[in-house]
């Protein structure tokens, strides 16, 4: 048996000699280990809710306009330029890219809508239905009614908007909107939908109609979009998809004569991307507070144990044990004791997260929906898995514990063995 | 997101239009030694109940498009107009009223009329560089601002004034501030600065080619320049002008918007 077998084994007694002590600190690393991973889902949880909640409405992951659209959003300023672009080949390079999920074109016109005496101002969005549902959620919450369908003049329109026009499914409303030769285009629409997403500047300014029509109704070639918007696998991890995603586009269409600009979210929405980078600074603190509390746990279980072994130390040092070799095993002890606290915790920890990630506690009857940083929150606690918290936590956990052996090893090469075995 | 309403932009062009008839109708009587006020005053007290038709042409240029229309426009003091689009074929028949603060606008392709919402009336007018809200505000600059001789004197050889127009605190204006030069001898507006609330000028209204319509003296053109864009323009020039053509307030109605004449 070499001799640093031989140390594993004195140090692995050792850590038996007291299981009840041995128990207790690691169940409180192993708590440590839990509380740290729970947190962290939690947190990513709020995060995903709040990305998704603040994305996945209207503004997408990633958008992609003209070089020159924004922030005018002047309505000449379509993808391509004037002429504008093959959409359907656009749309399909930009879903060839391995992050990207889906994506939708959209034409924006700003107009009136009217119905009887009543007039109001309108966003007009033209869009594909059938792309659209997978990137937004818009057309998601139709209240009543059905979507419109293309060349058959129907347009869904928000819950306020209907509200203001007083007009309801079927009622016919007259849309004007500015078109690219400087005519006013307008004409006669249905009602088909009235959505109500429950966010107010949304349900009350917004005109969802086929992207064709619209086109037609602003003398636009059915080539002229506006925007392309996207989902993308990994929602945190965006900037680094639209960056790619940019280079993607530039090589596979370098003939394109306007270039295009390609916008995470974290962009389009700054504050949405503040609040979730406060989120996980606080997350962040919280953790490093529980892992302070465990290392001056373990710390003090390992110094009472080598305290108690001080006469030990002598007589094993006066036998010709070098300090290195008794610091060793009191580092071995820190070493195993880590290593069984990780095992109990990712055991325990493992099906909690599995079982809330599935079936997040749902508090809207205790709780009401608030918005925060204009999102909607739902009152529902969910958790999301994270790659790199359980194994970040438990290279901690580990740390944590070798650490927390430290002090106490080095104390126990500090025994000077005629002192202590005359109990001086 | 800024929006470009195109019934805003509509109603900018009325405004502009009323703006001009008002203009026309500037009448040249011989005053003096008044005060900024009492000129305007004057002025705005020919325009009541005085009423008038004429033919109008407006060529809008912008950046991405440009396109002439023929409008006819028939005014009644400053509160009343109607302007009604002869051509392009396809947009004949579209008609803007202005009565008092509001403005409608008549589409013929769908057979409705739309009252242009608050929101829209900073928008612009047919497509042009005046707002609905400059139709509206013109029939109450006596009552939105107050006034001030600025200069008075020869420039470029010619009398003038210039008033410097100023809004009243609580008015409902969108300029920090207005310079109106007026010609001394006949009393022709020679043009019109606005600038904002900072000081910067927006947009330049410049009047020219005066000439005798019915038995009065009107400028025949005007142009109206962005500051922002100097190479956009919208350009009125009146082809003839009648007064006193027998109007009365029932004329300026949303039946008669609707009727295709």
């Amino acid at each position: 048996m070499s001799s640093d077998a031989l140390w594993w084994r004195v140090a692995w007694r050792n850590l038996w000699r007291n299981a009840h002590r041995t128990w207790i600190t690691a169940s409180g690393l192993a708590f440590g280990y839990f509380a740290s991973i729970v947190l962290v889902g939690l947190t990513d949880g709020m995060n995903a809710e709040l990305v998704e909640n603040g994305t996945r409405l209207m503004v997408g992951q990633v958008q992609i306009h003209a070089g020159d659209y924004l922030p005018e959003r002047n309505m000449h300023r379509t993808i391509g330029g004037y002429g504008g672009t093959d959409v359907e080949s656009l749309l399909t390079r930009i879903e060839d890219h391995p992050d990207i999920e889906h994506a939708t074109p959209r034409l924006f016109g700003g107009g009136l809508l009217s119905s009887g005496e009543r007039t109001v101002a309108g966003l007009l969005l033209g869009v594909d239905a059938e792309r659209e549902v997978h990137v937004s959620t818009l057309l998601a919450t139709l209240d009543e009614g059905r979507l419109p369908r293309g060349g058959a003049f129907e347009v869904v329109i928000g819950q306020e908007m209907a509200r203001q026009l007083e007009a309801g499914v079927g009622d016919e409303v007259v849309v004007v909107v500015p078109a690219a030769d400087g005519s006013m285009g307008n004409d006669l629409f249905t009602v088909s939908g009235i959505f109500q997403t429950g966010t107010p500047g949304i349900d009350r300014d917004y005109a969802v109609l086929p992207l064709a029509d619209l086109q037609s109704l602003m003398a636009m070639a059915p080539g002229r979009i506006h925007e392309i918007v996207t989902t993308v696998t990994r929602s945190r991890e965006t900037p680094a998809i639209a960056a790619s995603l940019a280079a993607a586009l530039e090589t596979t269409a370098p003939e394109d004569p306007e270039p295009l600009d390609v916008k995470p979210w974290t962009e389009l929405r700054p504050e949405l991307h503040e609040a979730v980078a406060l989120m996980d600074s606080m997350s962040f603190v919280i953790v490093i507070i529980i892992f302070a509390m465990a290392v001056f746990g373990v710390a003090n279980t390992m110094l009472i144990g080598t305290f108690e072994r001080r006469r030990e130390f002598a007589v094993i040092r006066a036998l010709g044990t070098t300090g290195s070799s008794v610091s060793r095993t009191v580092v071995y002890e820190g070493v195993m004791l880590g290593a069984i606290s990780l095992a109990a915790g990712a055991l325990v920890t493992w099906p909690v997260m599995v079982w809330w990630h599935r079936t997040p506690p749902d508090l809207s009857r205790w709780l009401r929906g608030f918005e925060w940083t204009g999102v909607q929150w739902r009152p529902v606690l969910r958790v999301e898995y994270s790659v790199d918290a359980p194994v970040v936590t438990g290279v901690a956990l580990f740390a944590t514990a070798i650490f927390a052996a430290a002090y106490p090893a080095w104390r126990a090469t500090r025994v000077p063995p005629a002192d202590a075995l005359a109990d001086r | 997101m800024r929006r470009t309403f195109p019934a805003a932009r509509t109603r900018r062009v009325l405004a502009s239009a009323v703006l001009l008839l008002v203009s026309a109708l500037w009448s040249p009587s011989p005053v003096q030694a008044q005060t900024a006020r009492e000129i305007l005053e004057q002025v705005d007290q020919l325009l009541r109940g005085e009423s008038s038709r004429g033919r109008v042409t407006m060529s809008i240029a912008t950046e991405h498009w440009a396109r002439d229309l023929e409008m006819e426009v028939w005014s009644l003091g400053t509160e009343h107009s109607l302007v009604r689009v002869r051509s392009p074929a396809r947009e004949a028949g579209t008609s803007t009223l202005k009565a008092g603060r509001e403005v409608w606008n008549y589409l013929p392709r769908v057979d409705r009329t739309i009252k242009v919402p608050p929101a829209m009336m900073m928008g612009s007018w047919m497509g042009s560089h005046f707002t609905n809200d400059d139709l509206v505000r013109e029939s109450s600059i006596v009552d939105d601002y107050d006034f001030e001789i600025a200069f008075e004197g020869a420039r470029d050889g010619v009398e003038v004034w210039e008033f410097e127009l100023i809004p009243k605190p609580d008015a409902p204006v969108v300029w920090g501030s207005v310079e109106y030069e007026v010609r001394k001898d006949d009393m022709m507006p020679t043009h019109v600065e606005y600038f904002d609330e900072s000081g910067e000028l927006v947009r330049t209204m410049v009047f020219s080619e005066y000439r005798r319509m019915d038995g009065r003296l009107v400028p025949a053109r005007m142009d109206v320049v962005p500051a922002d864009k100097p190479a956009e323009r919208t350009t009125l020039v009146y082809h003839d002008l009648e007064f006193d053509v027998g109007l009365d307030e029932s004329f300026f109605s949303l039946r008669n918007l609707r009727a295709r004449r």
